[in-house]
């Protein structure tokens, strides 16, 4: 069986407040993205190709915390972070803190393949986008009114409008091909008024993203700190392996009782072996969506 | 490798009566003080030692040791006894950490660092600094004074600034070791037109039991020698280079991509509590078999709440010492006992 699960972001607004109008656009960026990573699968893609492909859609939609659009820091500025997993030997690539690149998960992409080093941040990280070819494009690009307006609205310590809550907007995809291969990503601009610097669990290996083949592949959105201490996504994989949870079990005992008694809340997707996929959180709602060879498909938020 | 001490009938009984008068037992009695360390992995071979420069090292990695260990001896905590023997070796120019770290490709010092403490799973880390004296302990604001764990670069700068850390010049950080180190690096690369295996791997690193039975873990570093600007190993990466938690502490140097991708300080931890391993048992699976499987080169020590440790490398050497309360104090860098 071959699937794939991405996810927008845990945390949503409460029902009451999200306008039919923006519950629309989530929800066609979703669909959007699921059907540019589903079409890699169906015709023989990789799964790193389709998480790829899902992640670049949701990086370019302005309404999710990832590229465009992405939440902006304390200055003003934006500052991404992403990571991708092959399951197949477990290689990765990730970046942290760029400001000048459109899709980080291509970049991350490319840490991956074309350097010898897992993770790269900040300037170091772009000099070496440019090497490999990448046009950089303004900061400018990434910043969109809303974001602005809640930038403002957070430093003046009032509540938000009904986007997603600042924490908590990630985007990531999980998948798994015909060949059984598993393949994680996730992408984001962090935390709206972060200081800069601040590093979330998106680009950190064994935190908001991981995949083993045999084992499983996870994808976290949430409160970062609290996934960097738990080793959020690799706790889910070490739970499947070593003590044989169901993928199921292994992710709700993550979320609902590790995190949850270290004080963090969020949602991770995560795809199995054998291609079932399981999308669980601990806040409001998580905008998701998934869809398998077996014939499911679906689009989530609450 | 220790055994488990086997608790002497008096602490059996005082525990009993503790428990009976719901009084805490004597903590001292319960847990036993240990300190273990690294220097580093690497080449270490005494083929290319000198007598000069091993005793140097050996009274280096003594010094950290007995740093750490007078906190742990005067009722201090797991955390502080890690961050001082931490910071002697980051004072030190001979280790790869703080003063004497190795260069980046452009000659700069880029140091990282992280530590956790294993009660709460609390933890700071901080990446890609260049005026900090003290990366473990600016680590170690990140996790006491923000609601972060990890901050990068210009940013975890400007944090220590606002927590009234002195930054210093980053000359304060060259040696003309690491300047020469640099030199030969390059031009190796430029011979063999492609990227080398990273030399010097000699990150720092220290893991500690307190009276409390608390663990507590830090490695600081510079990375590797000609590496890009911007490249982060495994040092401040939680799980992989650093972690600890109430049961299992682990430090790890090494060729960090491979410890980032097999999240390997958190694995040695996974395999103890899942899979029933001794501290001793899964780090051998993993530094002889996960990590070799790979082609990952380097070692690691870790520590359980009992006090049993275990210090394993694949590599030639590494620098290692452990001292507790159980009378142990040894410093070590070969691949055999010394």
């Amino acid at each position: 069986m071959y699937a794939i699960a991405i996810h927008g972001g845990a945390g949503a607004v409460p029902r009451a407040r999200l306008s039919p109008e923006r519950e629309q656009r989530y929800r066609a960026g979703l669909e959007a993205a699921l059907d540019a990573g589903y079409a890699l699968l169906e015709r023989g893609g990789s799964s790193l190709d389709a998480v790829t492909a899902a992640v670049r859609v949701l990086e370019d939609d302005p309404s999710f915390n990832a590229g465009r659009g992405a939440a902006l820091t304390r200055e003003g500025a934006a500052e991404l972070d992403a990571a991708i997993m092959d399951g197949r030997q477990q290689r990765a690539g990730a970046v942290a803190s760029v400001r000048h690149v459109r899709n980080p998960v291509e970049l991350a992409r490319r840490v991956m393949e074309k350097s010898r080093h897992v993770l790269l941040v900040g300037g170091g990280a772009e000099e070496f986008a440019l090497e490999e070819g990448l046009g950089l494009v303004p900061n400018l690009y990434f910043r969109t009114p809303e974001r602005q307006s809640q930038l403002e609205h957070e430093q003046r310590g009032e509540r938000v409008s009904d986007l997603v809550p600042p924490a908590l907007g990630t985007v990531g995809a999980v998948a798994c091909d015909r060949d059984g291969n598993l393949a994680a990503a996730t992408s984001t601009g962090g935390m709206t008024n972060k200081r800069p610097g601040r590093v979330g669990d998106s680009p950190i290996i064994g935190a908001g993203t991981y995949a083993k083949n045999g084992v499983c592949a996870v994808s976290a959105t949430g409160h970062g700190e609290y996934f960097i201490r738990a080793v959020a996504a690799y706790h889910v994989c070490a739970a499947v392996e070593y003590r044989g949870l169901t993928l199921e079990l292994a992710v709700r005992e993550l979320l609902h009782d590790i995190l949850r008694g270290l004080g963090g809340d969020g949602g991770l997707i995560a795809v199995g072996r054998d291609g079932r996929i399981v999308m669980d959180f601990s806040t409001e709602g998580m905008y998701r969506g998934a869809r398998d060879s077996s014939g499911r498909s679906e689009i989530a938020i609450y | 490798m220790s055994r488990p001490q086997t608790k002497p009938l008096t602490a059996v009984l005082l525990a009993a009566v503790a428990a009976l008068l719901r009084i805490a037992p004597l903590a001292a009695a319960e847990h036993p003080l240990v300190i273990v360390i690294h220097g580093g992995a690497g080449v270490i071979e005494r083929a290319h030692m000198t007598a000069e420069r091993e005793a140097s090292y050996r009274a280096g990695l003594a010094a950290a040791l007995d740093a750490g260990y007078a906190v742990l001896e005067r009722g201090g905590s797991s955390l502080d006894a890690v961050a001082a023997a931490i910071r002697t070796m980051e004072d030190d120019p001979q280790f790869n950490a703080g003063r004497g770290a190795v260069l980046t490709h452009d000659g700069h010092c880029e140091l990282d660092a992280a530590i956790m403490d294993g009660p709460g799973l609390r933890a700071g880390a901080v990446s890609g600094v260049r005026h900090v004296k003290n990366p473990i302990d600016l680590a170690r604001l990140v996790m006491d004074k923000s609601p972060h764990v990890l901050l990068a670069g210009e940013g975890a700068e400007e944090f220590a600034l606002e927590q009234g850390v002195v930054l210093v010049p980053a000359s304060y950080f060259l040696t003309p070791e690491r300047v020469r180190e640099l030199e030969e690096a390059k031009r190796a690369e430029a011979a063999r037109a492609s990227a080398s295996a990273p030399k010097g791997m000699g990150t720092v690193g220290a893991l500690a039991l307190d009276a409390q039975g608390r663990l507590a873990a830090g490695t600081s570093t510079g990375g590797i020698t000609n590496k890009r600007h911007g490249r982060i190993g495994d040092t401040p990466i939680i799980g992989a280079g650093t972690y600890a938690s109430e049961s299992c502490a682990v430090s790890g140097t090494g060729q960090g991509e491979f410890y980032i991708r097999q999240v390997v300080a958190h694995d040695i931890c996974a395999m103890v509590q899942y899979q029933h391993l001794s501290i001793e048992a899964a780090v051998r699976a993993m530094i002889h078999e996960k990590l070799k499987r790979t082609g990952g080169e380097g070692g690691v020590i870790a520590l359980d709440r009992d006090g049993n440790f275990a210090m394993d490398f694949n590599s030639a050497g590494m620098h290692r010492g452990v001292r507790d309360s159980r009378g142990r104090r040894e410093v070590a860098m070969y691949r055999d006992a010394n």
